[in-house]
């Protein structure tokens, strides 16, 4: 087993931990660290707070009509050969 | 109509499922309805007349947002050389998570923002963190596949995530402040 991380390494290794873009062994060494540091877990949720606000922007939808002349056009071209 | 031919049929498959996602970053990186929809339409033919480049069951989205990026940054952009403003790799906004450990350390007062302000936030990023940002924290996608849509190296991607998500942050909370929705360090007297 390596050295445990510390808060200066969890800081850095924080956005790849919450983009789940890390080793699985890292990964437990960050969840180990977290469930042991308050103020490096408050930062983890402070950086979720905030990535939940973006999550919440991707409600916007293709409108309707777009859609249908996108359809359309697709159809028209393929009929051109 | 007419039965759709068997290369309508798949593209279709493929592609109109990913409709939203390049409409909703249309909008971010053109900042206007119409523009946005053009920029979408455009996208669609180019992708469907470059079709035969796309290999099935690989990443769709990636592929299509590549030619929605690249078509906009070739058409759409008013002024084709954007005069940088500043050293992207040199700015480092401080941690904001520094400024509110005290008084709401876990960020609740992000919650209370509506969408649109975020939205108009993001836009106010320069466009070299804006579409990172949209991508990776509104969009999802990993770093991998930003990379790929905007020819850059793993690196830079990171790295301008990092500082994007900074400044929005540092924007977020001068928003917050100023609607009353945390009180800012400095102007406490206890």
């Amino acid at each position: 087993m390596s050295e445990p991380i510390d808060c200066r390494e969890a800081t850095l290794q924080l956005q790849d931990y919450l983009k789940r873009e890390m080793t699985p062994e890292l990964a437990e060494e960050m969840r180990a660290h977290l469930a042991r540091c308050r103020p490096c877990f408050s930062q983890a949720c402070f950086e979720e707070n905030f990535l939940r606000l973006l999550e919440g922007c991707a409600k916007v939808r293709c409108p309707e009509a777009l859609r249908a002349r996108i359809v359309a056009l697709l159809q028209v071209e393929a009929e051109q050969g | 109509m007419a039965e759709p031919s068997a290369a309508v049929r798949s593209f279709d498959a493929e592609a109109l499922p990913h409709l939203d996602a390049l409409y909703r970053v249309a909008l971010r990186l053109t900042g206007d309805t119409s523009q946005a929809e053009d920029l979408v339409q455009d996208t669609m033919l180019k992708a469907y007349r470059s079709w035969r480049q796309y290999r099935p069951g690989t990443n769709a989205r990636g592929w299509l947002l590549t030619i929605l990026r690249n078509t906009f940054i070739n058409d759409y952009r008013r002024r084709k050389l954007e005069p940088i403003a500043m050293d992207l790799e040199a700015v480092e906004p401080h941690a904001l998570y520094r400024a509110v450990e005290e008084v709401d350390p876990e960020g609740t007062f992000f919650s209370r923002i509506v969408d649109d302000k975020v939205l108009d936030a993001v836009d106010a990023l320069p466009t070299e963190f804006r579409e990172v940002l949209v991508l990776s924290d509104v969009e999802g996608l990993s770093y991998a596949e930003i990379a790929g849509a905007l020819g850059l190296p793993l690196g830079t991607v990171k790295s301008r995530l990092f500082r994007a998500r900074r400044l929005l942050q540092a924007a977020l909370y001068a928003y917050a402040v100023e609607m009353g929705y945390i009180k800012p360090r400095e102007g406490r007297h206890e």
